[in-house]
């Protein structure tokens, strides 16, 4: 990392145009990946990432510069090259580092990774995808894979902001395919943590391979979804990615502050059936999505956006807040030193309700049941939204039925949020990866189980 | 350090370490990118990097390990983690060094006037741009982003047998995205100009084509579930090509993750459908002399006329399949182990100019753009269904626009339906490109 003397030069250079801020974040990734096809060991990849990126803001202005150099000439002269693109007016003056790193870990690590050898990982590796096979003749290919990244950053700013942090994350993906003489279908699981080695140590992974197993042939078995508007009961954890997408990525700063967004300038607004209240909650102990800083340096924290269906507040970073007015909520992130952090998503969920799962599918006398859903994308001008189900069911007169595959559920993100009509108690949460301007970066998305009054499904029949 | 001190000494203690062969592979590029928002630079970016991936064989088997950092401190980090990822593969198939092909072909993959483009002129291009999208309609609402990217990336490839090979690209990208708004309908579209040709890139009027393309789509409707009569855009059909691409490669065949397998030699597509895998295409953003293995590339149809004619393949997948490499062996970046990918992938134009595609789709629907492919889609299966816009077809033009609809369907059996091929092979950002294609039925879900 870069030393205090260092930082302070860097800045200074990337201010010598009279911008009003700048910024150096520094970072450093050990990564290794594992993956296991049909229960071999294959693609084995380890390695190091390493760069700094340094952000100049000028009112509207910004600069954003990056390199895998660390010397102090090479990157003050960078700093210095790119504070030409802008013309300020701030008068410079001596930055005096104030060091604040957070007290408390939020995301605890017992076991750094590394600290078991692969030969271990491998081994519970293959314990799953023996599980999978064992399930049913029909499973014919598996796919397990290991992430552990250990990613240390150093952020430094103009205002005298010092701070450090270290983010631990394993993750495990289970797949397993079900063929027959002219189908495959499969089934997905991808859990992880903000934890060390431990996470793999105590993950069910038998359980989950079976789980994927079952997934796989039940969907090999099923028929077409039907097409048309009907009730939609999502189910609880991953369902969740409905909310992210649906309304999530139109309450970040980023697309509000540009007035791109369905939800700008509603705050204190209705814009939500009263059964729902959201949060994005950075300070989750050990979940995936959480860190003890965000990528700009501000504390993660707890962030209520929607209350009995009010809008209260955005997810906002330092820029972007500044154009609206909001104070940043701990939500800039970013993929790596190579991306300018935006305000994004950490784990966000819609908090529990007071029906039951039982009564949302006894009340439901026509409808699609999501036991599983996949993944899904939100255009936040507008509002349209879609998303896939990987597990889906008809339900007839309170009755769950026949499992239906290839449903995609479309709508607009405003539209579904007032038709949200049960909410159930089982509020929980996974994992998953997000894309968007700044990059991929691990998000947990959750719900409890939810009825939606009408969608769109798309499906073949 | 320079890069031949570094190789020299990272091959002198891979060999004392007992790495029997080895390879590094070093990526660099540079790029700067201008962004303008309301008339004025919003961001500007630049950037420098790069790293290395070195591979060797270590008691029979490859290891792999990447850095961004080339310090020579790193040496032993590298050589000692490569031995032991290898000593962990439990691969069956055999990974090799490749010493070298007997030639390698010329293609143009850099353009020296590229090189001179500044800051003032990829500013002024996207200044332009917005301007022309804001001029074009009135319903122009905002213009969210407005951005050129020039850059370019050196690639260094050099083995424990000998074999040294270079190449650099450059590029150009330019980007827009328009949001208009009429009553209360808002519509954001996009389009960019991917090359190496600033002239090009100024006659495709990028902000004009997107303005008018969301404009067009306001007050959009969706329409009755069923089938319909399907013309899907050139650009987009490559967009669900892209998706679908991986089950072409050996890779796939040979783990069974294809349903192509053991379909060589038989008819898997319409006769009308040649699909070519072009790495010396002029012009081409995948064009490359060599593939990340140092195998020479070459030019060869996938589908021929309908026929599967050949699966992409690396030298380890080749081996297994018991065939020769075609060139290949691709990282998806420089810190990925070798797998299979196509360069310029391509459905070659066919004779039906886009007038006499309305007319044979008469009473249906032009998809113009689908989202959704990277979860609405089952790259095993083949099964889609994709949220979807575009317009009806009616009287042999196109009449109201269409919105929140699917469409669903299955990659194999759209292979197998197309019943016209458009001359309008275009491509998507990623280097895919296809025609506009007819099908006479697609399952649509709307009201």
């Amino acid at each position: 990392m870069l030393d205090k003397n260092t930082l302070s030069d860097i800045l200074a250079s990337a201010l010598s145009t009279g911008a009003e801020f700048a910024e150096v974040f520094v970072e450093n990734v050990a990564t290794n990946t594992i993956n296991l096809i049909n229960g071999k060991a294959e693609r084995i990849l380890s390695g190091i990432n390493f760069g700094v990126g340094i952000r100049i803001i000028n009112a509207d202005k910004t600069v954003y510069l990056y390199t895998n150099k660390k010397d102090r000439d090479t990157l003050c002269k960078i700093a210095k090259n790119g504070a030409l693109a802008l013309k300020g007016s701030t008068p410079f003056s001596l930055i005096t580092f104030n060091e604040s790193i957070p007290q408390k870990n939020i995301c605890p690590v017992v076991y750094i990774p590394g600290s078991i050898s692969k030969n271990e990982i491998v081994g519970k590796l293959k314990e799953g995808s023996c599980a999978a096979f064992d399930y049913d003749k029909s499973i014919t290919q598996t796919s397990m894979g290991y992430l552990d990244t250990v990613q240390d950053v150093l952020i430094a700013n103009s205002y005298g902001l010092y701070t450090k942090d270290k983010r631990v994350r394993t993750r495990v993906s289970i797949q397993a395919v079900a063929s027959d003489e002219n189908e495959k279908q499969t089934g997905y699981f991808g859990p992880g943590a903000s934890k060390g080695t431990e996470f793999l140590k105590t993950l069910d992974i038998k359980s989950l391979a079976q789980e994927a197993a079952r997934s796989a042939v039940t969907m090999l078995k099923a028929g077409d979804c039907p097409s048309g508007r009907m009730p939609v009961i999502i189910d609880n954890g991953f369902g969740g990615v409905i909310f992210h997408e649906a309304c999530g990525h139109g309450l970040e700063a980023s697309a509000v502050s540009k007035n791109a967004s369905v939800f700008a300038g509603k705050i204190g607004e209705k814009i939500a059936s009263e059964k729902v209240t959201a949060y994005d909650d950075g300070t989750i102990e050990n979940a995936w999505g959480s860190s003890n800083i965000d990528d700009e340096g501000h504390p993660t924290e707890r962030n209520l956006l929607i209350e009995n269906g009010i809008l209260k507040t955005y997810m906002t970073d330092f820029f972007n807040g500044r154009k609206i007015g909001i104070e940043a909520t701990g939500s800039s992130r970013r993929q790596s030193y190579k991306y300018l952090p935006v305000s994004r998503m950490t784990n966000t969920y819609i908090g529990a309700g007071t029906d039951k799962r039982e009564d949302i599918i006894a009340s439901t006398d026509y409808g699609l049941y999501a036991k599983y859903m996949g993944g899904g994308s939100v255009n936040p001008a507008t509002g349209d939204f879609n998303f896939a189900v990987n597990e889906a069911y008809i339900i007839r007169k309170g009755k769950i039925c026949e499992p239906v595959r290839g449903a995609t559920l479309i709508g607009k993100g405003a539209d579904i949020l007032k038709d949200i009509d049960m909410v159930s108690e089982d509020l929980k949460l996974a994992e998953g990866m997000c894309g968007a301007s700044s990059g991929n970066i691990p998000v947990c998305v959750g719900q409890p189980m939810i009825r939606v009054k009408e969608i769109t499904v798309g499906g073949k029949s | 350090m320079d890069i031949q001190n570094f190789k020299k000494l990272l091959f002198e203690k891979a060999k004392a370490y007992g790495f029997e062969k080895c390879e590094i592979y070093f990526s660099s590029g540079s790029s700067s990118e201008i962004s303008v928002y309301k008339g004025e630079t919003e961001q500007y970016k630049e950037e420098e990097s790069g790293g290395f991936s070195f591979r060797g064989i270590y008691k029979g088997k490859m290891g792999y390990f990447f850095s961004e950092k080339t310090d020579e401190d790193i040496l032993d980090t590298v050589v000692k983690n490569a031995a032991e990822n290898a000593l962990l593969s439990e691969s069956e198939e055999k990974e090799d060094i490749f010493s070298g092909s007997e030639e390698y072909p010329r293609v143009n993959t850099y353009d020296e006037a590229l090189k001179n483009v500044d800051v003032e002129e990829k500013t002024a291009l996207a200044l332009d741009a917005e301007k022309k999208a804001f001029s074009c309609d009135k319903r122009v609402e905002m213009v969210e982003s407005s951005l050129v990217e020039s850059g370019e990336n050196s690639i260094y490839l050099a083995n424990s047998t000998g074999l040294e090979l270079k190449n650099k690209t450059n590029y150009v990208v330019a980007y827009i995205s328009v949001t208009a708004k009429e009553n209360e309908s808002v519509k954001q579209k996009y389009d960019y100009y991917v090359g190496r040709d600033i002239e090009e890139l100024k006659r495709k009027n990028i902000g004009e084509v997107a303005a008018k393309k969301a404009v067009a789509s306001l007050n959009a409707k969706s329409v009755k579930s069923g089938y319909y009569p399907i013309i899907i855009e050139n650009k987009t059909f490559a967009d669900i090509l892209s998706t679908f691409e991986g089950n072409f490669s050996g890779e796939a065949v040979n783990k069974g993750f294809s349903l192509l397998k053991g379909k060589l030699s038989q008819t898997i597509a319409s006769p009308l459908l040649t699909l070519t895998d072009d790495p010396l295409l002029e012009g081409g953003m995948s064009s490359c002399p060599f593939d990340d293995e140092g195998v020479s590339c070459r030019k060869k149809n996938i589908i021929e006329e309908g026929v599967l004619k050949t699966f992409l393949h690396n030298i380890k997948t080749a081996a297994t399949a018991g065939t020769q490499t075609t060139g290949n062996g691709f990282k998806a970046n420089f810190k990925s182990t070798v797998g299979v990918s196509s360069t310029n992938l391509y459905i070659q134009k066919g004779k039906t100019s886009f007038e006499e595609l309305l007319k044979k789709a008469e009473g249906g629907i032009l998809i113009t753009d689908v989202t959704g492919l990277h979860s609405g889609a089952n790259t095993v299966s083949g099964d889609f269904s994709l949220a979807a816009e575009g317009f009806l077809i009616e009287k042999g033009s196109l009449s109201s626009s269409v919105e929140q609809i699917t469409i669903a369907g299955n990659f194999y059996e759209l292979l197998k339906n197309v019943e016209a091929i458009g001359n309008d092979l275009s491509f998507n950002l990623s280097g895919v490109g296809s025609p506009s294609l007819f099908f006479p039925s697609i399952a649509v879900s709307g009201q």
